[in-house]
This record gives C-alpha cells, sequence and structure tokens, in this order.
C-alpha cells in the first residue's frame, strides 16, 4: 500500500531526511526479525518492508547485524521512554513498580513482533546482542533498589534485582515463545507478585497481587 | 555398536564446537572434522545442525537432570534439598563450562525448536521447587506461577555468569540461587536465615 502511494510521489524519498530512513530501517528490522526470526531474516527481507533501497541501507549499515544492534539500541530507549512517562516520581514505589511493569505488558500484548524481537530473539543475534539486552535489563532494574527501604529482611543480596528481572522475563519469555502476547496483560497479578516478592515478601507481595487482579 | 560410538562422538564434538564458535558459526564440516567421521555418515544420523544441536541439546539436560534430581532425592527437608540440588548443578556446569554454555547461552541462537527444549528444560525443575509451596506457611495462596519465576530467578544468575565467561566460578553462586529459591515461598528474612546457616 505505502509503495503504491509513493510512486505518486516521486519525491518521497528526496524530502525524507536520511536520518529518518534509517529510523524507517530500523523499526522495519525489529518487525521483520520479530516475525521471521533473527536467523531467518535477509537484509532484502528488511528493506522491503522499509521500502528503501539495498544502497540506502548499505549507506548506513555494515550489514544485518549491526543493523539489528542499532535497531535494538533504539527499541530500549523508546520501551524506556513509555515506561518512565507512566512512573511519576511522585509515586509511592509499589505504585510506580505497577504502572511500570503494566505499561510493559499492555506494549507487548499490543506489539508481539516488539516483544518478540525485544525478548526471545535477541538471544539468537550473538554476544553483543546479550549484552544489550542484559544492560537493558538492568537499566530498568535500577528503578527497583529502592524497594531495599521496604524490606524487613536484614541486608538482602547484591543480585537481587536481578533475581526479580530473571523471574519475571522468565514468564513473559515463555507467554511469547507460546505466541500468547494478548495474555500477558491477565499475567500483570502474578508478574507483580514476582517483582515485590523480594522486597515485601510472600504475604504481603501476595496481597498486592491479589489487590490488582480485583482492580482489573 | 560402532555407529553408536560414532553418535556420541559427534553430540560431544557437538557440544565442544558450539560453545568455542557459537551456534550461528559452526557449521556440518566443523562437526564431523571434530569428531572424526565422515559427511556421509553424519548425513545419516542427522538432517542438519540443528538437528544434532537438538539431539546433544537433550543428552546434556537428560545428564543434568538425573544429577540434579541424585543430589534433591539423597536429603531431608525442602531447603536442604534444594540446596543439594543447587550445588550439584552448580558443581556440574562448572566442570564443564562447554555444556554450561550450550545450555543457557547458545541455545538462544540455535532457532526456535531449541529455545522451546530450553524452556522445557526448565520445567523439569518445577517438581523441586513446588515442594516449598508444601513446606511454606500459607504456601498455598502463593501464586500456581511461584515455581516458574523462581526458575527463572534461578536461571537469570546463572545466565548472567556463564555468558560473562565465568562458568568455572558457579559454585560461588550457591547463596544468591539458594536464597532466589526459597526466598518467593518463605520471605526474604527467613531466607537469608536458612542461607545463613550452613554457609
Amino acid at each position: 500500500m505505502m509503495k503504491v502511494l509513493r510512486s505518486f510521489q516521486p519525491t518521497w524519498d528526496g524530502l525524507m531526511a536520511s536520518e529518518s530512513r534509517r529510523d524507517l530501517i530500523l523499526a522495519a528490522m525489529i518487525r521483520v526479525v520479530g516475525s521471521k526470526g533473527y536467523k531467518e531474516t535477509s537484509v532484502a527481507d528488511v528493506i522491503e518492508e522499509a521500502g528503501t533501497s539495498r544502497t540506502t541501507f548499505y549507506k548506513h549499515f555494515e550489514d544485518k547485524h549491526e543493523c539489528f544492534l542499532a535497531s535494538y539500541e533504539m527499541l530500549v530507549e523508546q520501551v524506556f521512554a513509555m515506561v518512565i512517562a507512566e512512573c511519576d516520581g511522585a509515586q509511592p514505589w509499589l505504585q510506580r513498580v505497577e504502572n511500570g511493569l503494566a505499561t510493559i505488558v499492555k506494549l507487548f500484548a499490543l506489539d508481539p513482533e516488539l516483544a518478540r524481537t525485544a525478548v526471545v530473539e535477541v538471544a539468537a543475534a550473538g554476544a553483543e546482542a546479550r549484552q544489550l539486552h542484559w544492560d537493558a535489563v538492568a537499566r530498568f532494574t535500577q528503578y527497583l533498589e529502592e524497594g531495599r527501604e521496604l524490606s524487613d529482611g536484614g541486608e538482602l543480596p547484591e543480585n537481587i534485582s536481578l533475581m526479580s528481572a530473571g523471574a519475571v522475563s522468565g514468564l513473559i519469555f515463555d507467554e511469547l515463545l507460546a505466541g500468547r502476547a494478548a495474555q500477558l496483560p491477565a499475567m500483570l497479578p502474578d508478574l507483580l507478585f514476582a517483582m515485590l516478592v523480594p522486597y515485601i515478601g510472600p504475604r504481603a507481595a501476595a496481597e498486592e497481587m491479589r489487590r490488582v487482579a480485583a482492580a482489573n | 555398536m560402532i555407529a553408536r560410538s560414532q553418535r556420541e562422538r559427534l553430540l560431544e564434538a557437538a557440544v565442544r564446537v558450539v560453545a568455542e564458535k557459537g551456534y550461528a558459526a559452526t557449521t556440518v564440516a566443523d562437526l564431523t572434522r571434530e569428531a572424526g567421521i565422515s559427511r556421509t555418515t553424519f548425513y545419516g544420523m542427522f538432517e542438519d545442525k540443528e538437528g544434532c544441536f537438538l539431539a546433544a541439546y537433550d543428552g546434556i539436560i537428560d545428564a543434568l537432570v538425573r544429577r540434579v534430581t541424585a543430589a534433591y532425592e539423597a536429603e531431608e527437608g525442602w531447603p536442604n534439598r534444594a540446596r543439594a540440588g543447587l550445588a550439584a548443578l552448580l558443581e556440574a556446569l562448572a566442570e564443564e563450562p562447554a555444556i554450561a554454555r550450550m545450555a543457557l547461552v547458545e541455545v538462544g541462537a540455535a532457532g526456535p525448536a531449541a529455545q522451546r527444549r530450553y524452556r522445557a528444560a526448565l520445567q523439569r525443575l518445577t517438581p523441586f521447587f513446588d515442594e516449598g509451596r508444601d513446606y511454606a506457611p500459607g504456601g498455598r495462596n502463593l501464586p500456581a506461577n511461584t515455581s516458574r519465576m523462581a526458575i527463572g530467578a534461578v536461571a537469570g544468575l546463572i545466565s548472567d555468569e556463564v555468558i560473562e565467561g565465568h562458568a568455572e566460578y558457579l559454585p560461588n553462586l550457591l547463596s544468591e540461587v539458594l536464597f532466589a529459591t526459597l526466598m518467593p515461598y518463605i520471605g526474604p528474612a527467613a531466607a537469608t536465615r536458612e542461607v545463613a546457616e550452613k554457609k
């Protein structure tokens, strides 16, 4: 559809700044990898989806791998910005954790391709991509550190936020792998339990879980 | 007899080559060279690199689960059983870093079938975690997914270490993975006490 429109607007390509054409390619990479898988994705698939030429692709990127890394960085920035926008610093920590998590599951349910790229396919794209994934997880989980103040469990292990993140991402990974992205918002209460339990313990976390389940 | 030993040689070679080169860069030629078998023999046993990877993967997971099960069942009381099972897992992975890399890292690069195998492998540990529901006071009120969460936390901690190339130090992680296992069931305070008790 887009391609037909463009053929009637011969100046369209010329009007697009190269920066935004680069963004088009990055967005196409995220969609194609999310639907075909990283291994099966070719540069030809990406330029077809982006509606750009091969020459344009190689002007911006060395190869598929470099393009994927750039697209993953863009994806992380976008998700991060959306989550931060929903987490008002004035709210209590519990509320911010719930809002942040709710934002992510809603986004993933609305855009299963983005979700698969972000959580599942990134593992297929090599060591640098895995590092980007872990860096992103660490960036999200630093906001959990504040929960230590709520703990009555004494000194919590240093890696506590990594445990939370592992628990939550394991559940999300399973749903995405099974093609059930649409189910993720219904799992919000369980995911919230997983995120809170290291800090507030099973009883209080189960109460939060039931409160959120009743509210949704 | 000969056919069987060739297959075993090939599967062991696959673990070594994949851990060293990564799944994506591994070729069937690498596998046949490392195993000392012909291309014809390879294609007599497997359709492609992926088929060989999956067979090798099933083999290492079976061996790991057997070892963890034996250690777990030798102990009494859930926290002790969990500690023994986790210690056995960490030791097994530390002894063979190539197996650790294949089991936890390269499996992500080997396509959707391999990723499903990975999640299925983790699910095989569920019964060991679910015993915590009976052990913990109020354990029945915990979410049905509690074992999957705890397994995710443990897998995250271990994978992080293996990705960094530190598989041989995994036994040092015992306190943390035991905490991550016990904590969702008995709470952070009791988990901290339990971990400290037998350090």
